[in-house]
């Protein structure tokens, strides 16, 4: 019925390399948490072991497929945030994300980034003085 | 009474700055923001306020954003009725069980009186939550100062685990957030020692994870890529609202539970690991109890929606009294608005009432103001919230993710720390796949750095014994009461898990 057997692995691997990285003095406190950490695992792991569930399929396919494509264009964003400069990739982040995520129709998505990239820029330029990065625009 | 009147002044010298016309207008942006994400589901205060932490220092004094980080956090209480009563949607996790009752009501044609109820409640509540706090508050602190290592420890361990015990879900899940918290808090700088720890050799880490790209990440990120997989629709609202003002019945009816709910969400609010998820729900419970008519619940009794609003409200409030007192943080939300205070360079603690008063009553004191002020956003006005949730998250999602983007990218001008980010969100997705709540984990994660000094200074004080804890009279009483808590906890579990067994055969 719940999908745990991912996030046993998960706190498997941690254990391991909290517990080799204990020094005494500093590593007391984290090296306490570790071994705390690893009987609750263990206790976790036994819980379902005990209830002996049949673990459901962790990933359906159409369930990881959108925060996959958000998260891709997130990740694209920080990469070309630097060159193409605030303004030009803000727009584009809100124009794929809407148009490849969510299929709204042209009129609203368009709409909604322009609106949305210039109150964004009003906001952190102008208002909190954030130095958003001008990319290609400066020159 | 001398005790009284110091009170008193402090009250009036609170309004005189919760009145100046920038507080007034942060606290109606506030409550506006507030009241915005309560009613948007799948965007909490906690989400928030920690989208707001980057820039906080740039809003104005520390006073200005935090009167505005607490207008969102009660303020959220007031707009999640509204969801819950017409799509029977939580807006926000505190209004979990107004959807049971509310909707019932919207149902039956009598949303408006639903939706009347909840905002009258919430300001009851919320106004003798404050009335609680600006009370309790003064003389908890100066108790509080005679609180050494040993007290501090005991505290956040006991916050800490009454954050787990009495949480949503799995006990063992939420202690196992609880350690990666604890964990996760001591990357970096040894906090006595000044030694590196955790850092794996990269440079970036060595002045610890940052609260602010942690919390977005798990919070901000996570909360979107999750609700993106559900494909979350607000369906659209058609009922029309005519009238929201309770009829006297509904009045009669609703006079008693807001009253105890007021009571219950003090109380549960003021405890450590409390806050305004878990009251609304005893709220519910009790009401249920005592009702002559218990059959009615479930199918639109106005009890059931105006005990549990009015007891998330004064929770609220009044889990700004263990920050505002002792400095440690209650929930998600009160934890992050404790790191808004740690960036604006103001230590919350005991000391705080008295060396920053101007701090403490100007919040207090606008708290009283905020209220009055969602009375108005939420009863003459809740047809402009209704007009909000006809924007689709759609729209919404991707706005919160460059939010999110910006605002990290604001604190060191990094691009790297959008990627840091992404990571917890990432993490954050995959802990609530597996029904993780990273709650837990945000609250230890703050409470990890009080908690894990006090511990080896403790230990440096008594030489290396662990009784100092039970030996000294407060920290002993909170250590006995959390061994006793837990015992009772194992009996209650071992008693179900028997009676399950009982009942298969």
């Amino acid at each position: 019925m719940l999908l745990f057997i991912c996030g046993m692995t998960i706190y498997g691997s941690i254990n391991l390399s909290m517990g080799s990285l204990h020094r005494p003095g500093p590593g007391f406190f984290p090296f306490l948490l570790a071994i705390v950490l690893a009987l609750f695992s263990l206790a976790l792991i036994f819980q379902n072991w005990a209830k002996d569930k049949v673990p459901l399929p962790f990933w359906e396919r159409h369930s990881w497929l959108r925060p996959l494509l958000g998260l891709v264009i997130l990740t694209a964003y920080a990469i070309l945030v630097n060159s193409l400069g605030f303004l030009i990739s803000t727009f584009l982040f809100l124009l794929i994300w809407m148009a490849g995520i969510e299929r709204l129709n042209w009129k609203t998505i368009i709409m909604v980034s322009i609106a949305t990239t210039v109150v964004l820029y009003l906001i952190f330029n102008l208002l909190l003085d954030v130095p958003l990065p001008k990319g290609i625009l400066a020159k | 009474m001398s005790e009284f009147l110091d009170l008193f002044q402090g009250l009036i010298s609170g309004f005189g700055i919760a009145f100046s016309p920038v507080n007034i207008l942060f606290a109606l942006i506030g409550a506006l923001l507030g009241t915005m994400v309560g009613v948007l589901p799948g965007l909490g205060p906690a989400a928030t306020i920690s989208l707001l932490l980057p820039i906080s220092f740039k809003i104005g004094s520390p006073v200005t954003s935090i009167i505005m980080m607490a207008g969102i956090f009660y303020g959220a209480m007031y707009g999640g009725s509204t969801t819950s009563i017409l799509v029977n949607i939580p807006g926000e996790a505190a209004s979990v069980v107004t959807c049971i009752d509310g909707y019932q009501m919207a149902l039956k044609g009598r949303a408006g009186p639903a939706l009347g109820i909840a905002a009258i409640g919430s300001f009851i509540a919320g106004t003798i939550g404050v009335i609680g706090l600006t009370f309790v508050a003064p003389p908890l602190a100066e108790f509080a100062l005679k609180f050494g290592p040993p007290e501090y420890f005991a505290l956040t361990l006991f916050g800490l685990l009454m954050a787990t015990l009495i949480g949503e879900g799995s006990i063992l899940k939420g202690l196992i957030m609880v350690v990666l918290g604890l964990l996760l808090g001591a990357v970096g700088l040894d906090p006595i020692s000044g030694a590196i720890r955790f850092t794996w050799g990269l440079f970036m880490l060595q002045e610890g994870i940052d609260f602010v790209t942690l919390a977005m990440g798990m919070f901000g990120i996570g909360e979107i890529l999750i609700n993106l997989e559900k494909k979350l629709s607000t369906e659209l609202v058609s009922r029309k609202i005519t009238n929201v003002f309770p009829t006297l019945k509904d009045w009669a009816d609703s006079k008693w539970p807001i009253m105890r709910g007021s009571f219950i969400g003090f109380i549960i609010g003021i405890l450590p690991g409390g806050g305004a998820v878990i009251s609304s729900l005893v709220s519910y419970a009790v009401e249920k109890k005592l009702s002559k008519t218990p059959e009615q619940f479930g199918k639109g009794a106005i009890q059931g929606v105006a005990g549990p609003e009015s007891a998330n409200n004064s929770a609220a409030s009044a889990s700004f009294i263990p920050l505002l007192t002792l400095g440690i943080p209650g929930n998600a939300a009160i934890a992050m608005i404790f790191a808004a205070l740690l960036i604006q360079g103001v230590q919350p603690g005991p000391f705080l009432i008295t060396e920053r008063p101007d701090l403490f009553w100007g919040v207090v004191a606008s708290m009283y103001i905020g209220n009055v002020m969602l009375l108005i956003l939420n009863l003459p006005l809740v047809g402009m919230w209704v007009q909000l949730l006809r924007v689709p998250y759609a729209i919404l999602a991707p706005i919160i993710v460059l939010f999110c983007c910006i605002g990290v990218y604001s604190i060191r001008n990094t691009v790297f720390d959008i990627y840091v980010m992404g990571v917890f969100g990432v993490i954050g997705y995959l802990f609530r796949k597996v029904d993780l709540q990273p709650g837990p984990l945000i609250l230890a994660f703050v409470l990890g750095r009080i908690m894990e000094p006090a511990l080896r200074q403790s230990l440096l004080m008594s030489a290396g014994s662990p009784w100092i804890f039970f030996q000294r009279p407060i920290s002993g009483t909170l250590m006995t009461f959390l061994i006793l808590f837990i015992l009772f906890q194992i009996v209650r579990m071992a008693w179900k898990s028997r009676r399950n067994k009982g009942g298969d055969i």
